[in-house]
């Protein structure tokens, strides 16, 4: 007890200097708990984002060429085909839905509004698949399927674009195509969901799978996309390879599609993010380090400025142990001071981070363990570089400190 | 009367480097009863502050031998010679060496904390030592810093921590070189009270006006006693 209130007492003889070093782990405590923060907000809200999709949603894309014709080949190539389809729904035990996609974006035009819109052919059963929830209106169903009617269910967003704040139910937009203007009805409007990974369904115009072939997407059995469901999210992966071995048997070259799970995406998302979070808070945890060593230099002087003072202890019958003690206790009070100050203004940090970057969607969740963690770091700190001080401290000679001036 | 402190042909050698010995104490002996007070006297460089360190447990000898109380010094560890400095000597310094953060009073306690003293007895005792060294209004003065005091009265001060633990012997060194001779005058009056009262005091000085104080003065020269004689 003494010693905590002697080791306060000697810090508040020199309130600069211990501030001064405090500083250090102070800023090193909070970039610690910001950058893991900052880390697991960007988890948390691609996770969230991603999950949207629904667990056991598997996507076939085309593969990526890359560079400038990647986009262009998703929707145009027909390396994928829809004998793939029927070929996954016979072959794959782990799938329990598949259904090809048909999509191109077009000029679409609503009175004076035209507009460049995704356009999708689709089967009644990708709704359910996707889990596209309806606002209002209806959903297509079979029999707009087999008249090849030209209507259409349409994303949230792209019909305010279109229709500003009238109800798009009811109305014909004019999808323009090579000269000719194919006219849609709307029957539905689409909730807004978000992205589910490669598809937009908000910025979409959904029209019967057969009305794209027969009118505006030709691709002469070839389908933009592939969209499956696994029988539960415990079988997603298996249906994942399923898929892969069926395409390879035909395709034989494995760059040439894409099989996309949830669960491969969220586990490479978090992988990353795991690694640039530990990435920033290693960076961060350097500067507690160098703040122990600012720490380790400031109880170097201080047991050098106080040999006189160790000395008249030690007369007075202070032990070795005693001495070095005392030293410990200073530098560990300046760590958890500083760890304790750290870990309130990395709160008021994260805050203020959270209101500037609101524009990013940029989410900040402060961690219990990276508290813990920051904090526990910064007394071991104290601890570590403490101790050389406070055994040079306890190991100088009686007469020799006594007489130092 | 008994022997509380004796030295037995004690030699202090300082090994300088180089093959450099400097002889501090050439073989030295006497010995120094309870409730004597002795002046232990020399120029500087006479070796006196070497034996005053040796005699207070804070350096080893070369070789020689010192019984304290009958424990012979030689054979402890660093950690028994902490726990016996804080028992069974009280240092009084030339320079006062009060601790700047403590105030008066917990400096008094400081070496009562050292030996495991509870709080209340603790803060009791040294107020009543802070008393007997009769500084002006010791309620006041005890909550002041050692730069808020006098000279005299930071010796004071001094002087009622080296009695903190009751010890066997009271070491001073030189201990009115810093002051002011009406200082000095209270500062001598305090030991001959405490001597009167049977503590053991020694003192370390040059000056023959303090150790006429005395009834007995060790002459020390070169490291060797070259005159012990005792008044009254």
């Amino acid at each position: 007890m003494e010693i905590l209130l002697e080791a306060f007492r000697s810090l508040g003889k020199d309130k600069l200097r211990t501030f001064l070093s405090m500083l250090g782990i102070v800023i090193g405590v909070i970039a610690v708990i910001v950058a893991i923060a900052i880390g697991a907000g960007t988890t948390a809200n691609v996770t969230a984002r991603i999950s949207s999709l629904g667990s056991n949603v598997i996507i076939i894309t085309p593969g990526f060429t890359g560079g400038f014709g990647g986009r262009a080949a998703m929707a145009l190539t027909s390396v994928l085909q829809e004998t793939d389809v029927q070929n996954i729904q016979q072959m794959a035990p782990d799938v329990a839905d598949v259904t090809p996609i048909l999509q191109k974006n077009f000029n679409v035009i609503y009175q004076a509004t035209n507009t460049v819109v995704t356009v999708v052919g689709a089967y009644p059963d990708t709704f359910s698949i996707l889990d596209l929830p309806l606002q209002s209106g209806r959903l297509l169903n079979q029999n707009d399927e087999n008249a090849d009617a030209n209507v259409a269910v349409i994303g949230n967003v792209i019909a305010t674009t279109l229709f500003g704040n009238e109800d798009p139910v009811g109305q014909t937009v004019y999808v323009s195509t090579g000269g000719f203007q194919v006219p849609i009805t709307i029957v539905g409007e689409l909730k807004q969901t978000g992205s589910k990974l490669t598809f937009n369904p908000d910025n979409m115009l959904i029209i019967p799978y057969t009305t794209a072939a027969a009118k505006l997407i030709q691709l002469n059995g070839g389908v933009s996309q592939i969209i499956a469901s696994a029988k539960s999210a415990q079988t997603a992966l298996n249906a994942v390879d399923e898929i892969n071995n069926i395409l390879y048997m035909r395709l034989q070259n494995t760059n040439q599609y894409r099989v996309i799970s949830q669960n491969q995406i969220l586990s490479t998302v978090s992988q990353t993010t795991d690694v640039l979070t530990l990435l920033l808070a290693s960076i961060a945890a350097i500067s507690m380090v160098v703040g122990g060593i600012g720490i380790m230099n400031i109880m170097l002087v201080s047991v050098t400025e106080r040999t006189k003072e160790i000395g008249v202890k030690m007369a007075m019958g202070a032990t070795r142990r005693r001495i070095m003690v005392e030293f410990l206790v200073e530098s560990m009070f300046i760590t958890i001071v500083a760890g304790a100050i750290g870990v309130g203004l990395s709160f008021l940090i994260a805050a203020l981070v959270t209101y500037l970057a609101s524009g990013l969607r940029l989410t900040v969740i402060i961690t219990w363990p990276s508290i813990v963690l920051s904090f526990g770091v910064s007394v071991a700190i104290g601890l570590f570089f403490g101790l050389y001080p406070a055994y040079l401290a306890s190991k100088k000679s009686p007469v020799e400190a006594l007489r130092y001036e | 009367m008994a022997a509380l402190l004796e030295l037995k042909n004690v030699k202090k050698i300082y090994d300088m480097g180089r093959d450099i010995h400097v002889e501090a104490l050439r073989g030295v002996s006497f010995s120094i009863e309870e409730g004597s007070y002795t002046a232990i006297m020399g120029h500087s460089g006479s070796g006196k502050s070497t034996l005053l360190q040796i005699m207070g447990c804070l350096d080893r000898v070369t070789s020689g031998e010192i019984v304290i109380k009958g424990t012979a010094v030689k054979d402890m560890n660093d950690f028994q010679l902490a726990k016996f400095r804080n028992r069974t000597i009280g240092f009084v310094f030339q320079s006062f060496n009060l601790i700047g953060n403590l105030t008066a009073i917990e400096n008094v306690e400081l070496p009562m904390i050292y030996a495991g003293v509870p709080r209340a007895e603790r803060r009791k005792r040294a107020m009543e030592l802070l008393k007997l060294v009769g500084l002006e209004e010791p309620e006041e003065r005890a909550y002041h810093r050692p730069n808020q005091l006098s000279g005299g009265q930071q010796q004071r001060v001094a002087i009622a921590r080296a009695l903190a633990n009751d010890p066997a012997v009271i070491l001073a060194d030189e201990p009115t070189g810093n002051l002011a001779t009406n200082q000095w005058r209270r500062i001598l009056d305090i030991f001959k009270r405490l001597n009167e009262s049977g503590k053991t005091i020694i003192i370390v000085t040059h000056d023959p006006l303090v150790g006429q104080e005395a009834t007995r003065i060790i002459t020390l020269e070169d490291g060797e006693i070259i005159k012990d004689e005792r008044i009254k």
